[in-house]
């Protein structure tokens, strides 16, 4: 798990330098509309990021775009019919940790290989999750939260089985040593609902689009799963720093079926990674709690392929294997 | 009067050209897109959706609401014209709704619907106005339990439904619940009868559900009885206007379906179909005419719309002032807001007054386009029936075809449809009624969840039904409702041996 980290880390430090040996020049690259398909139906945050970008590809460079969501079996519904078109560049997938990290772990018999069966074009960005507590527990620190869960295990809303929000329970559960009780909820809202409510004594979430909350005192904050502190939110400490070496992000990226002409690929993510350029584009994304940087193919390709090492053992300690 | 000065200031804003038409071309999408059946108010936003984007958030925001409650509204047409729903929620306004267009009172009964919706609407703009923040703070101390008592409560009283033999309301009830098992458990992540099918993993679709058993089944069931070529019924084409005394017969069911729907409407995680359906059963118990439901009687249709309607201005509630979208096309709405960075919650209401209050007002407005829009068309409606079925009924089969293949982009949708419709159609053949198994499908799920999320929180003690004062309460009148049900049967019973014995 360390080792896939500095892998990752060295990935971003790669990917700032050679982002500017730009071959193709930005602009369109196809006559027809492209199809950007989302593996969530509309109005989650990945749908909002892939409208973004067909916004801007339009207005910016005239590229037509639309967004096609096909939502379903965790991802893989989207990610099997995006493998099976023609690679020409007009069919994308908001690529994402669903189908591309976690069901090559979870599910025995996937109809597709993330990596061998997909051109990884452009990553995006990410968002981190991390533990909220509920203020009237008088826990302020996960040293605190330590000894509280060892005498009375807590319990913790997640947005599903298998999401994000769950492995990242349980993986936290494995590195602090402690045995929590899991409540899965249908995505994100109605657990901060119960929580709100008190029926929950903690829940994981994206923290920046919770800063309402922990600006409120309606929650606290113990720990945010990125390698760094968020800007946005100085004052929430990483697991790490704190000693608990668990990281865990949901990051979005641009893929397509296999086999693309390089020349298509190097075009598509000069484009991307113009349209995310922009102060604007950036300022909407980190609104969504994302985080962009900016990364070549080939890394991005690499980080895929690490991410499904770095996640598999958190997938299995989960249970939720198939 | 905070509230009044409040009101008049959103009207303002509504009345401002630019959000006036936006509120208008919201509400007029909407009721074309509704009418067509399987494609519901879900598929029409997120049509709508790319379109906001270059609006500012007031305007979009009401022509998104404009589009949810026209879709709404639309889906009763095709459901009283031709008994295929044009949204889940019509599938209980079909019940009488389908029996007065066969009596050939199409007209009337499209015309009631179009007033009940109207006064539903009207009951949940005020109920928004009045009592936002005390029925945000009501669905906050809403626990699991609590969810899963009121759930409970919608099925008994919702078995009441069912206008043939309990024993067939029953089973078909029973039959919706195993329905609803398929798929992912959400408690351990176990996939659950799936045959080994991945599309099945998610589970069956609710409009799959609802197009199959209503929309096939009722095409399939009209080609056995057609072979006259049209529509068999004499319809009076200008004679929409209901009787005096159906007017006043029509006052008290929206009230009481306009009052059901908002409440459940304002709970997150309930929905449209859930107050149509509750709505319907109360009227069917309450109702001076009670006897004669299910042989087309115009409150039966009046309710299910009143509660219908209320309940779609109401499930702006939770979705703005606490952020929880209760189904979802609401979470289309968040979505929607998240693109300008306002983030719904709780502190919506102050930090965009004008906004909040510009939709409310934008609900009263929205509501009198919708009457005007749609008084004149009733008359165009009504003559689709003159369509020869060989002509309509293809049309139809495409149309729910494209609807259903909508949800999720996936042909094997329209397969388990056309199954689904095949079942339907054998049903209607030993009259067993699909309406008591689409609520069995519905409530079913939202019900084990509940429950299994509650024994989570309570780590494993069940008395926390009879801890919380909500849900002991709510079971409380479950139980209640059960006795009743129970003793006005025997009741019957023996009344009938007396008058056999007295005849003998």
């Amino acid at each position: 798990m360390k080792l896939g980290f500095k892998l990752a880390t060295a990935a971003f430090a790669v990917a700032a330098l050679s982002s500017t040996a730009a071959l193709a020049e930005p602009g369109a690259w196809s006559d027809e509309p492209v199809r950007i398909v989302v593996t969530f139906p509309p109005g989650g945050t990945s749908d909002l990021v892939a409208r973004l970008l067909a916004q801007h590809l339009d207005t910016d460079f005239g590229q037509k775009a639309v967004v096609d969501n096909r939502p379903g079996a965790a991802g893989t519904v989207a990610a099997d019919y995006v493998a099976q078109q023609a690679a020409d560049g007009t069919t994308l997938i908001l690529s994402n940790n669903a189908p591309f990290t976690i069901a090559p772990t979870r599910f025995a018999n996937l109809p597709y290989d993330p990596l061998a069966g997909f051109t990884h074009v452009a990553y995006i960005g990410a968002s981190a999750p991390g533990l909220f507590v509920q203020p009237s527990s008088g826990i302020t620190s996960l040293q605190e939260y330590v000894a509280f869960v060892k005498e009375t295990p807590m319990t913790y809303g997640s947005s599903g089985v298998g999401s994000i929000s769950h492995i990242l329970g349980e993986a936290v559960d494995a590195a602090l040593q402690v045995e929590s009780i899991h409540v899965p909820y249908q995505g994100s809202a109605p657990a901060i609902q119960d929580f709100r409510a008190g029926a929950l004594d903690s829940f994981y979430d994206m923290v920046v689009q919770n800063s309402d909350m922990i600006e409120d005192n309606e929650a606290i904050a113990l720990a945010i799963a990125s390698p760094e502190r968020n800007p946005q939110l100085p004052d929430v400490p990483t697991f790490k720093e704190q000693g608990y070496d668990v990281v865990i992000e949901n990051w979005v990226g641009l893929s397509g079926p296999a086999s693309m002409e390089p020349d298509t690929r190097a075009k598509i993510h000069e484009t991307v990674m113009a349209v995310f350029a922009s102060a604007d584009v950036q300022t909407k994304l980190t609104d969504l709690g994302i985080t962009h940087v900016a990364m070549s193919s080939e890394n991005y390709e690499a980080l895929v392929a690490d991410l499904i090492g770095v996640w598999a053992p958190l997938i299995e300690a989960a249970g939720i294997k198939e | 009067m905070e509230t009044l000065a409040n009101f008049g200031g959103g009207l303002l804003v509504v009345l401002e050209p630019q959000n006036l038409m936006y509120c208008f071309i919201g509400v007029f999408l909407g009721t074309f897109i509704g009418v067509l059946p399987g494609i519901g108010s879900m598929a029409a936003i997120a049509m709508i959706l790319p379109i906001t984007f270059y609006l500012d958030p007031t305007p979009a925001l009401v022509m998104i609401a404009g589009v949810f409650y026209g879709a709404e509204y639309g889906g009763s047409t095709s459901s009283i014209l031709l008994n295929v729903p044009g949204t889940p929620a019509a599938s209980i306004t079909a019940i009488e709704g389908h029996q007065m267009a066969k009596k050939g009172r199409a007209g009337v009964a499209l015309f009631s619907t179009a007033t009940a919706s109207f006064g539903g609407g009207i009951i949940g703009m005020i109920v928004i106005a009045f009592l936002s923040p005390s029925l945000a703070q009501l669905a906050l101390s809403f626990a699991p339990a609590d969810y899963f008592a009121v759930i409970l409560l919608g099925l008994i009283a919702a078995s009441a439904v069912s206008n043939g033999g309990a024993l067939k309301g029953i089973a078909m009830v029973i039959t919706g619940l195993m329905l609803g098992t398929i798929g992912i458990d959400l408690t351990t992540g176990v996939t659950r009868f799936t045959m080994g099918v991945p599309e099945l993993r998610d589970g069956v679709h609710i409009v799959i559900v609802a197009m199959g058993l209503f929309g096939v089944g009722e095409v399939i069931a009209s080609i056995r009885g057609a072979r006259s070529g049209t529509a068999a019924q004499t319809v009076d084409y200008n004679n929409f206007y209901p009787t005096r005394d159906e007017w006043k017969s029509l006052f008290a069911p929206i009230l009481r379906g306009g009052a059901i729907g908002s409440i459940v409407g304002a709970l997150p995680g309930t929905g449209q179909t859930i107050a149509a359906a509750l709505a319907y059963a109360v009227e069917k118990k309450v109702s001076p005419l009670r006897d004669k439901f299910g042989t087309g009687v115009l409150p039966g249709v009046a309710v299910p719309e009143a509660a219908n309607n209320s309940a779609t201005q109401t499930a702006f509630i939770p979705t703005l002032t606490l952020g929880v979208p209760g189904s979802p096309p609401m979470a289309i709405v968040i979505g929607a807001l998240m693109i300008y960075g306002i983030t719904p919650g709780p502190r919506l209401l102050t930090e965009q007054p004008d906004m909040f209050w510009g939709l409310v007002a934008s609900f009263l407005v929205g509501n009198i386009m919708l009457l005007i829009l749609n008084v004149p068309l009733i008359g165009i409606w009504v003559r689709l029936l003159r369509i020869p079925y060989k002509y309509m009924y293809p049309t139809i089969i495409v149309l729910i075809c494209m609807g259903v293949y909508s949800l999720n982009n996936n042909v094997f949708d329209i397969w388990l449809t056309l199954i689904i419709g095949v079942a339907g159609y054998v049903m209607r053949l030993f009259r067993f009624e699909p309406a008591p198994l689409l609520l069995g499908f519905v409530l079913g799920p939202m019900m084990e969840e509940q429950l299994r999320r509650t024994m989570l929180l309570s780590r494993g003690d069940p008395m926390i039904f009879l801890q919380r004062p909500i849900s002991a309460t709510l079971l409380m009148l479950t139980v209640l409702i059960i006795l009743f049900a129970l003793v006005s049967s025997l009741r019957a019973r023996r009344r009938n041996r007396a008058a056999i014995s007295s005849t003998n």
